[in-house]
């Protein structure tokens, strides 16, 4: 044990690790504390397995150390390791069929000598943790007859019975039903207010942020960020890690962190367009122009209104009038200076009202106009007749189209 | 709970079993021969001999036969069995193959290149040490080889391992062709009779020099079941509890190497043993070595010497080999495995 180490489970100061002329981890150096949930994550072939692996001593690394509860990996003996790191491997293929039981049970291994057989408290962990992660019931079914998601509760089982202190779990819910991806992470949970250590390489960003206390990013064999989950899941870290621009907000509905990616297309030359929309109408159009990479804008909308969000999370430009009036003519000439410059402007599939008929008028300025007609202009109506007399004007001028075909219209 | 499972009790019982069927063959192929004694006078002479009866008397001349001539011969083919079916579990078990067997790491073709040099040199007719031994080294030299070839930064990569064994198969055999060419008829027949498996003429020389490396090696491997069986979920996964796994395939590689020497150098080339046993018996006992390997070592024995006593009541003036009989049971099965692991279904 070495001094300084109290109160970290993980210690790893400039590690190196190449195969032939590869470096695939360069200076890593990262410091976990216990009893945290960590997120391994980035884009493939970033080095997530490769650090996983060199954390339980599988990979002898070239340069640089690792500690794990104060034990040098390199210099421990491998049972001595084995009982304070376990790892779940990301593709296990099991081909001989052992029955599940004894699958667990070589999770046992490093704590038994050589011509020792598992005693029955041997059993008993096995078993412990067998009904935990409730494939008790399955305990003499051979794993090669299990289906994908039985087999990776037992091989978690396997590594709870290994029962050491730190867990790492590589790509734990790969090819696994969502219930179950959802299953994984809500031990991870447990395990870490029991007072374990787990750090998780994942894809899935959502689930990542969502159970992880911290995130820690790579890419290229770096670590390029690390910290809470809002300090690491930014547009920056998006586009540097997995080259996507990308959307980071709160999501309304479940009140958690959310994110919205595409791949970055370069060399697509924007046009200015101003979307005329509200009540929902315009949040599918803002995010097409969005991607297809057009400077969009849009209003006027009222507080409140889902495409007022939608605007704000893809951080276009929108003219906002004050919540239960009409359109001021003050907005109404914003919102005109934004049509006159706009190369085209489009009309949502929106429902007309006495607040929002003012949005019509305007569109009349348009050089080129495009209506969205998802749903007859007549049962969208809500002026008695009125706004549906600009429509008819505006869409002698205009191109009708629907939402599905949009994208041929642009 | 604590409880130990069911399945392990139900099986355990396969080894007695097999055991008092590998007792009742070993009688009867000593008594069966040209000279035909009853089986009960069999099982006396033998018990007597090896100390545990006393007083009793048996027809003149049979106690000879019996414990001089056949039954070491019936020793040897039991032995010999039991080391090649236990090298043909661990060999599939290492590689996770069910299709591996001794023959990958060039043990055959070395023992063969001792053999026909021990022959041109005309030393087989001046003792009968001097071709298993000349045999044996052949073997360990072959296998020490291919280990060194295949050998990157530490580690023995299976597809090394198993090309390295190939390619020195064939470059020991083509000198091994060689050698056939600079000798004569007589010397030629010889090479011939022990390259088909030759069990008959063995004495209790052969058994002595058998059964040490052999039951030691066995019960060595044995020591290793449980590393073998977490080897089988894949090196990955062994070492990330704890195994270290390249010691762990030197040490097992080695073992076998030795075992399948020791066999091939008293009995000429035997193939398919190593490969058929070890598959019959996980059919029924499951892939534990902990049990498999004691079961196909017994499995190993009991069917050595069914094809050796085979071998020797096919009226045949020069007696066939018994590697013969294994090869015409082995091969037929081995496309059995082939056209079933095609339909799809698992091999094992």
């Amino acid at each position: 044990m070495i001094t300084g180490h109290e109160g970290y489970s993980v210690i790893i100061k400039d590690l190196d690790y190449s195969i032939d002329d590869n470096k695939i981890l360069k200076e890593i150096n990262l410091c976990i504390g216990k009893g945290e949930l960590v997120g391994l994550i980035g884009p493939n072939g970033a080095g997530k397995t490769t650090l996983l692996k060199c954390i339980c001593g599988i990979y002898s690394y070239d340069n640089g150390e690792i500690y794990v509860n104060g034990l040098d990996v390199r210099r421990t003996d491998s049972k001595k390791i084995a009982r304070e790191v376990s790892l779940m491997h990301q593709n296990t293929n099991i081909t001989f069929p052992f029955p599940a039981i004894d699958v667990v049970l070589t999770g046992r291994y490093p704590y038994l000598k050589r011509f020792e057989t598992e005693s029955s408290e041997d059993y008993k962990i096995a078993r412990k943790h067998m009904s935990y992660t409730d494939t008790l019931k399955f305990e003499s079914k051979p794993v090669t007859n299990m289906s994908g998601g039985e087999r990776q509760r037992v091989l978690f089982a396997k590594v709870l019975a290994q029962e050491t202190d730190l867990i790492l779990l590589d790509e734990p819910t790969a090819s696994l039903d969502i219930s179950y991806e959802e299953q994984i992470f809500k031990y991870c949970h447990e395990l870490v207010a029991n007072g374990k250590t787990v750090i998780v390489a994942v894809h899935d960003l959502k689930l990542a942020s969502r159970y992880c206390s911290r995130l820690v990013l790579m890419k290229d064999g770096e670590i390029i960020s690390d910290g809470k989950v809002e300090e690491v899941l930014t547009p920056e870290n998006f586009s540097t890690a997995y080259g996507v621009r990308a959307v980071v907000y709160k999501n309304r509905i479940t009140g958690l962190l959310d994110f919205y990616t595409h791949k970055l297309e370069h060399g697509k030359s924007g046009k200015k367009i101003h979307v005329i929309g509200g009540g929902g109408s315009a949040s599918g159009i803002i995010r097409q122009l969005f991607e297809y990479g057009h400077e969009v804008s849009t209003g006027v909308l009222f507080p409140g209104d889902s495409d007022l969000q939608c605007a704000d999370v893809f951080g276009i430009k929108a003219v906002v009038s004050e919540p239960f009036n009409g359109i001021s003519e003050q907005y109404f000439n914003e919102n005109v200076e934004f049509i006159k410059n706009a190369d085209l402007t489009i009309l949502c599939n929106m429902p007309f009202g006495i607040q929002n008929i003012r949005n019509l008028e305007a569109a009349a300025f348009a050089q080129n106009l495009v209506i969205v007609e998802d749903e007859p202009p007549m049962s969208r109506d809500y002026t008695c007749g009125q706004a549906l007399e600009i429509y008819k004007r505006l869409a002698q001028k205009a191109i009708i189209t629907t939402s599905a075909k949009l994208h041929e219209v642009i | 709970m604590g409880n130990k499972p069911k399945h392990n009790s139900t099986k355990k019982i396969v080894l007695p079993v097999m055991l008092g069927v590998l007792a009742l063959v070993l009688v009867l192929a000593t008594a069966i021969g040209a000279v035909y004694v009853p089986f009960g006078e069999t099982a006396r002479i033998i018990l007597k001999n090896i100390g545990i009866l006393k007083n009793t008397a048996f027809h003149e001349g049979h106690e000879e036969i019996i414990f001089y001539v056949r039954f070491p011969g019936v020793l040897v083919a039991a032995l010999v069995g039991a080391g090649l079916a236990t090298s043909g579990t661990v060999m599939q078990g290492m590689f996770r193959n069910p299709m591996a067997d001794p023959g990958i790491l060039g043990v055959s073709s070395g023992a063969g290149l001792g053999a026909v040099i021990a022959i041109a040199l005309g030393l087989n007719s001046k003792s009968i040490f001097f071709l298993p031994v000349f045999a044996a080294i052949g073997a360990l030299a072959a296998s020490y080889t291919v280990f060194r070839l295949s050998k990157r930064g530490g580690k023995i990569p299976v597809l090394t391992l198993v090309l390295s064994g190939i390619a020195v198969s064939m470059f020991l055999g083509a000198m091994t062709s060689i050698a056939l060419t600079t000798i004569h008829g007589d010397q030629i027949k010889e090479y011939l009779f022990w390259t088909t498996g030759g069990l008959t003429a063995r004495r209790w020389e052969h058994v002595a020099m058998a059964v040490i490396p052999i039951i030691a090696c066995i019960a060595m491997i044995l020591a290793y079941s449980r590393d073998l069986n977490i080897l089988l979920l894949g090196e990955e996964e062994a070492q990330a509890v704890g195994l270290n796994s390249t010691k762990t395939r030197k040490i097992l590689l080695v073992l076998t190497s030795i075992t399948t020497a020791a066999a091939v150098s008293v009995s000429g080339n035997i193939s398919f043993v190593g490969l058929i046993v070890p598959h019959i018996m996980r059919l029924i006992v499951g892939p534990d070595h902990r049990i498999l390997i004691p079961v196909s070592a017994v499995g190993g024995s009991i069917f050595l010497v069914v094809c050796d006593l085979i071998a020797r009541v096919i009226p045949n003036p020069r007696g066939i080999g018994v590697g013969i009989i294994t090869s015409l049971i082995g091969a037929p099965y081995f496309l059995f495995l082939l056209v079933r692991t095609r339909k799809g279904g698992d091999a094992i």
